[in-house]
């Protein structure tokens, strides 16, 4: 499964994004139109082309009416719509871009938490800046973030003499919900060819996401990350943030409403001038509590086989895969089951944090025989990979023993590791491995991401205790 | 006549490749015809040195060469004769002569090491050792096979390791043959098999062993018996080649093995891992074989606590090393 991919432009990852992901399965594409790196421009300036057969059925209006409707958009915003770029400290050189909005005439701008994190964790590397869509430059002030939700408030440090005159956008009233299949309009910067309009639709909410998301049928690229999402009359309903690799037109908003929030706390704030590390672990800290609660809350779901209870957790906020090997093979058959939340909170480049992860397998050895049995499921179980010390965390630490919950005995290792910036967080896994049987067992694993130590006990219990043996099939 | 001294005339190897029988004393060595003791050596003079009994026992009298007389490393200083050293060594040009003299005590006769008539001797333990070494080999690919694997790709799996160890001891019996003009194969094996053998059932034993007590450690100790195993071969082969060096090489060893064994747990260290072995134990057994009482998940969860301790000190800053490798998501 792919991940999805935020909506950055950063130069090196992006050819790597374009060569995985653009160029090989378009090699045979019979459409040379969605070739996105040969034509970057085509499918922007004929935003109706890229629009899908459903929304061409449905629509009763002509396409000379939408496209009118996206210019007049457009024009409407282009004054308030910025592109946010991280610079080296020292040099000219942009380490990323993103996009913005202006919320407030002060110059106060709505983007990505992601678009500013380098600003925001490596302030001595690292500075902002903006240009308007006619060209005016300036230096960026971080003034807030929302890590959780992926949003940064940020601010022009000497504003242009005219700002005020730009206006500032505004939002969506939340007592007119926008409907299923209502046209909204993307702005952003995409690849950093040209800021751009990018008509979609609104499709809902994504389901079964902890972190509301509203999907949008529309292509966003890495580029336009932060850039506000319009509706007919050009308020805010939401902010760009990420697409989804695998798919065409799958994207993501943020919603309105934590813009807005975000806005109302911290408007008139200060620039940030000391380390985000404290208030980032305070927020995630606040995430991780919700988190928890709410899943511990969930009761685990029924398991059909017939001697193992294994916890499979609820699909609310998780979604489950599942597989098997094929039924003629000679060895280990077993059936796999890998459920996993949608949304994880962007850190870093290389940190993703605050989702939950619930995994296991159930084995069947009878062509094994007991031994070779006991030799496979050992493999399986001395396999499973707990991390190293990186920059962001420590090494694992484990605590191992045999652990009998309702009958069960299992061999069961529980590891932690500690964020090295991020006080009181931790990553948790837990394994567990059944342990009486000949020739068949089941092996679990959980995994939960940034969350508090006791939290991480609470869960470690509440999975291991998701197991059991049921005596009489 | 009486035989006062021989001198011998040593080549690269220190083995006797000229005698002479000394029946009276001066002894005139060079590479001249009238020599006593005549060298084929382009680095000695016509005349080179004379050897010359006097009351207190024999000297060294050289000659005007260019190359003079060594007596180890230490050249003998022009116009000075020394007693000849308690070895009876010395070095003309690239020539080394050793001289025995009559009066001298004789070593006791020592026991003959036939590398030969010890491989007969051990012939039957040898059988024994390879006998168990292929079922344990055999019984580890079946383990790690399923039923109906094509019998070709096992006896590929199965040829391999015997195959490593032919050409393992026959690289070390070369290495005989250099220092003791015996290709002493068999002799090699059994030193391998013995270690290799107690190597890996050590290992595996305490892996049983881990499992069974729930005790990690147990599997740890049997990592460092493997370690010392592979030295004690390594010892036993080198042993082999120069019987007389073997307390050097077991310093050599030594070291190597605490050197390298230091570096590696102080990067362990470092990193946060393990000093010794895996994060955790991987081992797996039959259900018997678990002796251990398993705990409930209130208790297991509760003896965790200590970790957030050794934790937290990892993750204090300090030393912040930005060179750490991040974790490549994508």
């Amino acid at each position: 499964m792919l991940l999805n991919s935020l909506l950055r432009c950063r130069p090196r990852r992006l050819l790597a994004l374009l060569l995985a992901v653009g160029l090989a399965p378009l090699a045979n594409a019979t459409s040379p139109s969605a070739h996105l790196p040969a034509a970057p421009a085509s499918p922007l300036a004929h935003p109706a082309a890229a629009a899908s057969a459903a929304e061409q059925d449905a629509d009763t209006e002509d396409k000379g009416n939408l496209s009118a409707s996206a210019r007049r958009i457009y024009d409407a915003g282009r004054s308030r719509l910025l592109q946010v770029r991280t610079l080296l400290r020292d040099q000219d050189s942009q380490a990323s871009v993103g996009s913005g909005s202006l919320v407030g005439d002060d110059g106060l701008i709505l983007t990505n938490y992601h678009v500013v994190s380098q600003v925001a964790l490596e302030p001595q590397r690292y500075r902002l800046n903006f240009q308007t869509v006619d060209g005016v430059t300036g230096a960026l002030q971080l003034i807030a973030f929302d890590v959780v939700h992926d949003l940064a408030l940020v601010r022009m440090a000497k504003p242009p003499a005219a700002i005020a005159s730009r206006g500032t956008f505004e939002f969506r009233p939340a007592a007119t919900p926008l409907a299923q299949g209502e046209r909204i309009f993307s702005l952003g910067n995409p690849l950093d060819v040209g800021f751009a309009v990018v008509e979609g639709t609104y499709n809902g909410m994504v389901e079964r996401s902890f972190l509301p998301q509203i999907l949008f049928s529309g292509s966003l690229n890495p580029g336009m990350s932060g850039g506000p999402v319009l509706d007919d009359k050009g308020h805010i309903v939401g902010v760009n943030v990420a697409t989804r690799r695998d798919g065409q037109q799958i994207s993501f908003l943020v919603p309105a409403e934590f813009a807005q929030a975000l806005i109302a706390r911290s408007a008139h704030a200060k620039p940030i001038t000391v380390s985000v590390e404290a208030e980032m672990a305070r927020q995630l800290l606040q995430h991780q509590q919700q988190l928890t609660a709410r899943f511990i809350a969930l009761p685990w779901r029924e398991t059909k086989h017939a001697h193992y209870s294994v916890p499979v957790p609820q699909e609310d906020f998780m979604r489950c895969w599942g597989s098997s090997n094929p039924s003629e093979s000679k060895g280990l058959s077993f059936e796999r089951s890998d459920c996993q939340m949608d949304t994880a909170i962007f850190i870093n480049e290389s940190l993703r944090t605050g989702d939950l992860a619930v995994r296991h397998e159930v084995y069947d050895g009878s062509k094994l025989g007991a031994l070779r049995f006991a030799q496979e499921a050992g493999q399986s179980f001395r396999n499973e990979g707990m991390g190293r010390r990186t920059h962001d965390l420590t090494a694992p630490k484990c605590h191992e023993d045999f652990v009998e919950n309702a009958g069960l005995p299992m061999r069961t290792v529980m590891c932690l590791r500690a964020y090295r910036h991020l006080p009181g967080l931790y990553d948790l896994a837990v394994l567990s491995q059944s342990v009486n049987g000949q020739t068949e067992g089941v092996q679990g694993r959980f995994d939960a991401r940034g969350v508090s130590f006791q939290n991480a006990m609470l869960l470690a219990s509440h999975y291991l205790q998701g197991f059991a043996w049921k005596r009489s099939p | 006549m009486e035989t006062l001294a021989l001198i011998e005339t040593l080549d690269r190897d220190g083995q006797p490749r000229q005698i002479l029988r000394v029946s009276q004393w001066p002894v005139r060595i060079g590479r001249a015809i009238d020599c006593d003791l005549v060298l084929d050596d382009p680095h000695v003079a016509a005349h080179h040195a004379t050897l010359a009994w006097r009351d207190d026992g024999l000297h060294i009298e050289p000659a005007a060469s260019v190359n003079g007389v060594r007596l180890g490393r230490a050249a003998i200083a022009p116009g000075s004769s020394p007693p000849l050293p308690a070895s009876g060594l010395m070095t003309l040009g690239a020539t080394t002569l050793r001289v025995r003299l009559a009066s001298e005590a004789l070593a006791p006769e020592q026991r003959l090491v036939d590398l030969h008539q010890h491989e007969r001797r051990h012939a039957a333990t040898l059988m024994a050792l390879i006998l168990i070494a292929a079922l344990w080999k055999g019984f580890e690919l079946w383990l790690a096979t399923v039923p109906g694997t094509p019998s070709s790709a096992l006896a590929w799996g199965y040829l391999s390791a015997p195959a490593g160890l032919i050409v393992w001891c026959a690289v070390w019996a070369i290495g005989s043959m250099l220092f003791q003009r015996r290709f002493a194969f068999w002799a090699h094996l059994q030193v391998a098999l013995t270690w290799l053998l107690i190597a890996v059932v050590a290992e595996a034993v305490t892996a049983q062993i881990a499992f069974a007590l729930s005790m990690p450690a147990i599997e740890k100790l049997g990592r460092l018996v493997f370690v010392g195993a592979i030295a004690m071969m390594m010892w036993h082969h080198m042993g082999l080649l120069l019987p007389q060096r073997r307390r050097a090489f077991a310093i050599a060893i030594a070291s190597a093995v605490t050197v390298g064994g230091g570096l590696l747990l102080a990067d362990r260290s470092l990193q946060q891992e393990p000093l010794i072995g895996d994060l955790y134990l991987g081992t797996i057994s039959l259900p018997g074989v678990r002796l251990a009482k398993a705990v409930p998940v209130d208790a297991f969860v509760k003896s965790a606590a200590p970790l957030e301790k050794t934790l937290s000190q990892w993750a204090k800053p300090g030393d912040d090393d930005d060179d750490a490798p991040s974790e490549d998501e994508e």
